[in-house]
């Protein structure tokens, strides 16, 4: 496979190049050639986790919408709109508040609940998004837009309710990268390469439910155990990206479009592209989030936002018909 | 002479949670038959093809399929053997055709890289649904009758011998229909191939089909070769429309023509 060679060399060039920008930017000036003790610190200690959990946060975010939109075979789908980083937030946020785990001694533990609170959601978007086996996209969307909207008031509530807890929480929700250390970057460095490879191992059967469950059966896949194991995987990486990084809108929306537009939507493919072509988008955004208001630092889901937004309303005039919208 | 049947039902019963949809449903097709699932709407056609292919487990009675339970077949097994083409799904996402129609090899395929002989199989089952010259298009792009043709294909990938078929002609206009069911006509006589398939058209299953099984209310009406169960009395009773039996003067073939109940028609008399 030739093209499959010249896609890889590509990807590591691209990964090479974006890591080695991403290093070199910030508020101080580094050489890479020459360091001095100060600057190992900020490379190592500051700057190479901060970039690693962008990557990993926006890889999986990516791969969570890609998921998602084969899973509901819906190509409007990711985790933001479907309400289930909502319930991430809120599943981290109760455990801050009720002393269940704290982000600054137990970041694991955040994590963990925030995978609960993203189950539940996505099972409240499972139950009401469903008519008669199958999922509309409109009747998804407004499942997903109901489910996220409540479980945001009752993260409000929360922080309402939150005592001491309050400045825990707020260092949870401020978001984007600008608070990573390794302390935060190691769990989606042991879990997320992890769901990458689960994903990828089990595409061929994502492709098939494409066509349906009853055709996906018939052709003897046990489609529930795909199904769930799927949406366990993306509410696995939905949930870590949200301690990481808070909410982040839009890179699982766009970033599977787009490549699917130029690949194609096969998941053997379209996966681990996804997750690359997503981790070096966050790496961009971040970077772009610390040097455009430099000294201070834009929140990355705000730039994300920027730049996801008109691509999700242009794809949403254009792509009628193919996509079945 | 008569080879043992290709899928048998013993005594089949399903129902839903709160309804009853089938009831003791008792037939058989041999290899290379090509059987017509008739019957009004709701009266369980599409129920029975999915207790045939083991995606609904019969309340009662067992199916066989080549003599073995069905029940006793591994997923990947059975869908070396049986397959289906379910009502046209809604795909959202462009695969192209050649892709779409290598999903059906997934039964046989290794997780990761197609075989040799998995692109034969495809390009020979795009080849016999007429779809080979569609194979780099987007399954998205084409008309619905291209799309049937794709989805048959897909089908026909999983090198099953039974086939079951939920309305393959609706919404085709004539020209797809006759051409899809002769070629999985073809496919019966020269493949040996046991197609079971619902059709409304009680001419274009006098037409094709050898055997006609009449569904109504979940109970098999009437059961047997196509020339005695397709007539004026069976068609009244399960359909409620009157027919005129007429003889096609050039292929000596039977038509039927309806003249009830509504009694509005165009020509005077």
């Amino acid at each position: 496979m030739n093209r499959k060679r010249q896609i890889c060399s590509l990807i590591g060039f691209l990964l090479l190049v974006t890591f080695f920008l991403a290093l070199n930017i910030g508020p101080v000036r580094i050489s890479l050639l020459e360091l001095s003790p100060t600057d190992k610190v900020i490379l190592f200690n500051l700057r190479l986790p901060r970039i690693l959990s962008a990557f990993f946060v926006g890889g999986g975010l990516a791969l969570a919408g890609a998921i998602f939109q084969g899973l509901f075979r819906n190509p409007i789908a990711d985790s933001y709109l479907l309400g289930v980083s909502s319930g991430a937030s809120l599943g981290a946020a109760g455990a801050i508040v009720f002393r269940l785990a704290s982000p600054m001694a137990n970041f694991a533990a955040v994590s963990f609940f925030a995978f609960v609170g993203s189950l539940a959601a996505l099972a409240l978007v499972f139950y009401f998004g469903r008519l008669n086996g199958a999922f509309s996209i409109f009747r998804l969307l407004l499942a997903g837009l109901g489910v996220g909207l409540f479980l945001s008031s009752l993260v409000a509530i929360l922080m309402l309710m939150a005592g001491e807890e309050l400045k825990a929480l707020i260092f949870f929700f401020l978001g984007g990268f600008s608070s990573s250390s390794w302390d935060t970057t190691w769990i989606s460095l042991a879990c997320i390469p992890a769901a990458v490879l689960a994903a990828c191992y089990f595409a061929p059967e994502l492709n098939v439910l494409l066509l349906g469950e009853e055709t996906a059966e018939s052709s003897g896949i046990r489609t529930g155990r795909i199904q769930l194991l799927f949406a366990v995987l993306a509410a696995l990486l939905t949930s870590i990206s949200v301690s990481v990084a808070g909410l982040i809108g839009f890179v699982g929306l766009i970033v599977p479009h787009i490549i699917r537009l130029i690949f194609g939507a096969d998941h053997r493919t379209l996966f681990p592209l996804a997750f690359f072509a997503g981790g070096m988008f966050l790496v961009v955004c971040d970077a772009v989030a610390r040097i455009i208001i430099a000294p201070a630092e834009l929140p990355v889901g705000i730039v994300t936002s920027l730049v996801g937004v008109p691509i999700f309303l242009y794809l949403i005039r254009k792509e009628s018909g193919d996509y079945g919208l | 002479m008569e080879s043992p049947p290709a899928i048998e039902t013993r005594k089949v019963s399903f129902g839903y949670e709160n309804r009853v949809a089938l009831t003791n449903i008792v037939f058989s097709a041999r290899a290379g038959e090509f059987v017509a699932l008739i019957g009004p709407n709701g009266s369980g056609k599409t129920t029975l093809l999915k207790v045939l292919l083991g995606l609904l487990q019969p309340s009662c009675g067992t199916i066989l399929l080549f003599n073995e339970p069905l029940s006793s077949y591994a997923p990947k097994e059975r869908a070396k053997t049986i397959a289906y083409v379910s009502q046209q799904p809604a795909l959202s996402f462009p695969l192209t055709v050649s892709e779409l129609v290598g999903l059906g090899r997934y039964p046989h395929s290794s997780r990761f890289r197609p075989t040799r002989d998995d692109r034969s199989v495809v390009e020979f089952a795009l080849q016999q649904a007429n779809a080979q010259h569609l194979a780099a298009r987007s399954f998205t792009t084409l008309s619905g009758g291209e799309q049937q043709k794709v989805l048959i294909a897909r089908a026909l990938a999983q090198s099953a011998r039974v086939l079951l078929l939920d309305e393959p002609t609706l919404h085709l206009d004539l020209y797809y229909q006759l051409q899809i069911l002769a070629a999985l006509k073809k496919l019966s006589i020269e493949k040996q191939i046991t197609v079971i398939t619902v059709l409304h058209d009680v001419n274009l299953i006098s037409l094709f089909a050898d055997k006609a099984l009449l569904l109504s209310g979940g109970t098999v009406r009437a059961f047997g070769p196509v020339t005695e169960v397709i007539n004026e009395a069976n068609v009244r009773d399960l359909l409620k429309v009157d027919m005129t039996t007429i003889e096609d003067s050039k292929t000596g073939a039977r038509c039927f023509v309806p003249r009830g109940p509504f009694s509005i028609w165009r020509n005077p008399k």
